[in-house]
């Protein structure tokens, strides 16, 4: 019974300390995304609220909560109130198979617990998949129980663009999972210690010098396709501002609203955080061992592999910024095309190349 | 397709220029913004802001009552009650008038119109109201407007320069007759 109770409260400071996090990343991400188009435009973004506009986030969250909670007439009020917890939730658990920092464990009066990832379970990037896919039910009926022709059709939208692209973001992962030989995250990491060129980017070097397991291409192909799946520009279509008002949660405000974007960083986030992970070796640093092991701090190594996580996340959520301010929104057609003629074909492609070079060379 | 244009393609090579440009922006961040509240941009010479009613060096009211403003304006924002000074019966003066500034477009004509040069455009701008009923300006408050925007005032007609008397069109570099 104490056992029990102590692994229960363990895991639920583990639980809130990670959501703490998601929850801080996203205030911040809601900043500097305004920051960063604004500096890329020519513009100072928010500049009024505290100092360089810092407290923007804290005002946004002021006036969302107490701004009025519309429910459309004709709406379905189950599903209209289901949608954007349904959608928040699930942003929100896909982070409990993360890996933040390095597979250590520690022992508290008996029970062992690992303390930077909150379920080290073997089915790990499933799991994420599995979470990812039921966050578009959230979209699909947001959009549909708004009784709103601009709703419905960003809902539309959003189904079939989360289908084809889902389909690209799973089979991109296949190499990595070829490759590793696993479905927990944190043994996918472990797998890619020892400097950048283990990465799964690169893919180590089977044969010498020449990497010849790269998935450089599975790694743009998930790129490309998370872009997508999070429905951001140039994938926006789900939520066309300049054709749909704001699509699949145009009739949804105050909390409400606030729970759908909230939603939107935390999807950023966690395909950041997945990319890191497989693609980018997670929490290892790229150059072998760490800093603070050469000059005798063994013990302190972990901060070193979190800063490292931390700062490949954050550039993937600068780079979906940084495209974001570049380009403009594709056509309909056009992301069908770009999702099921090419994105698809690369991704299989490289299942194959995969799996004839790991036979061939197998890794050692 | 050429084997050079393959490799753009496939190297994201237009995509990539692109977002070199965006970066390029923020890393030389010279932005184009004025902080409005904290910071004014400087207004041009010929700024046509709020109208105002002037008066003259004694504190007399400039407006004859003509009703020519009323006249000039394609908005019918003037409202112009003319009446006799009492006790003078060759002098009229605008008893009332009123300007209702929500339909104001700026285009100058009622000054270009007034032979006497009793109006004037101001460079005030912000003239945002909660209530706009309070931007129908009476005459006292279009003479305060003037009071506060022109501090520097005009000799009556009859104490100016013979030469530009008759329009009293102010040539600052004629001399003026000591008052």
């Amino acid at each position: 019974m104490t056992e029990l109770s102590l692994r229960l409260a363990v895991t639920f400071a583990q639980i809130l300390a990670e959501m703490s996090i998601v929850i801080i990343t996203v205030a911040t991400m809601t900043y500097f995304e305004r920051k960063v188009l604004g500096w890329m435009q020519d513009r100072m973004g928010p500049m009024e609220v505290g100092p360089y506009g810092l407290l923007q986030p804290v005002a946004d969250g002021i006036k969302l909560f107490f701004k009025e909670d519309i429910v459309p007439a004709g709406a379905n009020k189950a599903m209209f109130a289901l949608a954007p917890m349904l959608t928040m939730v699930v942003a929100m658990i896909g982070f409990a198979v993360i890996p933040f920092g390095p597979n250590i464990t520690l022992d508290i009066y008996g029970v062992t617990i690992k303390p930077f990832v909150v379920a080290d379970i073997n089915i790990g990037v499933l799991y994420i998949l599995a979470i990812a896919s039921i966050g578009a039910y959230g979209i699909i009926l947001g959009g549909w129980a708004s009784n709103s022709k601009y709703s419905l059709l960003g809902g539309l939208r959003a189904a079939a663009q989360v289908i084809s692209y889902e389909l690209n973001v799973g089979l991109a992962l296949v190499g990595v999972l070829l490759l590793a030989g696993t479905l927990s995250l944190v043994q996918i990491t472990e797998a890619q210690a020892g400097g950048f060129w283990h990465w799964f980017i690169w893919g180590g070097r089977p044969n010498g010098f020449f990497p010849i397991h790269t998935q450089i291409f599975a790694f743009v192909v998930f790129i490309i396709s998370a872009v997508a799946e999070t429905n951001r520009i140039p994938f926006d279509l789900p939520e066309a501002e300049s054709e749909l008002v704001a699509g699949f949660f145009t009739e949804y405000s105050g909390m409400r609203f606030a729970f759908f974007v909230s939603a939107e960083y935390a999807n950023m986030t966690l395909v950041s955080c997945v990319a890191s992970a497989l693609f980018l070796g997670g929490w290892n640093a790229p150059y072998p061992g760490t800093i603070f092991e050469y000059i005798g701090l063994e013990q302190l190594a972990w901060v070193e592999h979190i800063a490292w996580f931390a700062a490949k996340v954050y550039f993937f959520l600068f780079l979906f910024i940084w495209i974001r301010a570049t380009l403009p929104r594709l056509r309909y057609d056009q992301l069908m095309r770009f999702g099921w003629k090419v994105m698809l074909p690369i991704a299989l492609a490289n299942i194959i190349i995969t799996s004839i070079t790991l036979y061939f060379f197998p890794r050692g | 397709m050429t084997f050079k244009a393959w490799i753009k393609t496939i190297t994201f090579y237009d995509i990539l220029v692109g977002m070199k440009v965006t970066m390029a922006h923020m890393l030389h961040y010279r932005p184009v913004t004025i902080q409005y509240p904290h910071e004014k941009r400087t207004l041009p010479d010929n700024y046509r802001g709020m109208l105002a009613l002037l008066r003259y060096d004694d504190g007399t009211e400039k407006c004859v009552g003509c009703d020519l403003c009323e006249a000039a304006c394609p908005s019918r924002v003037i409202r112009v009650i003319s009446a006799e000074v009492p006790g003078e019966p060759t002098k009229r003066y605008s008893k009332e008038y009123y300007m209702d500034m929500t339909r104001c477009l700026f285009c100058g004509l009622c000054v270009d119109a007034c032979p006497v040069d009793a109006l004037g455009m101001t460079r005030e701008f912000e003239w945002s109201v909660y209530d706009k009923r309070q931007l129908h300006l009476n005459k006292e408050q279009l003479l305060a407007i003037g009071d506060r925007s022109f501090p520097v005032r005009e000799k009556q007609l009859e104490l100016q320069h013979p030469n530009v008397a008759f329009f009293n069109v102010a040539f600052k570099h004629l001399p003026q007759k000591p008052g």
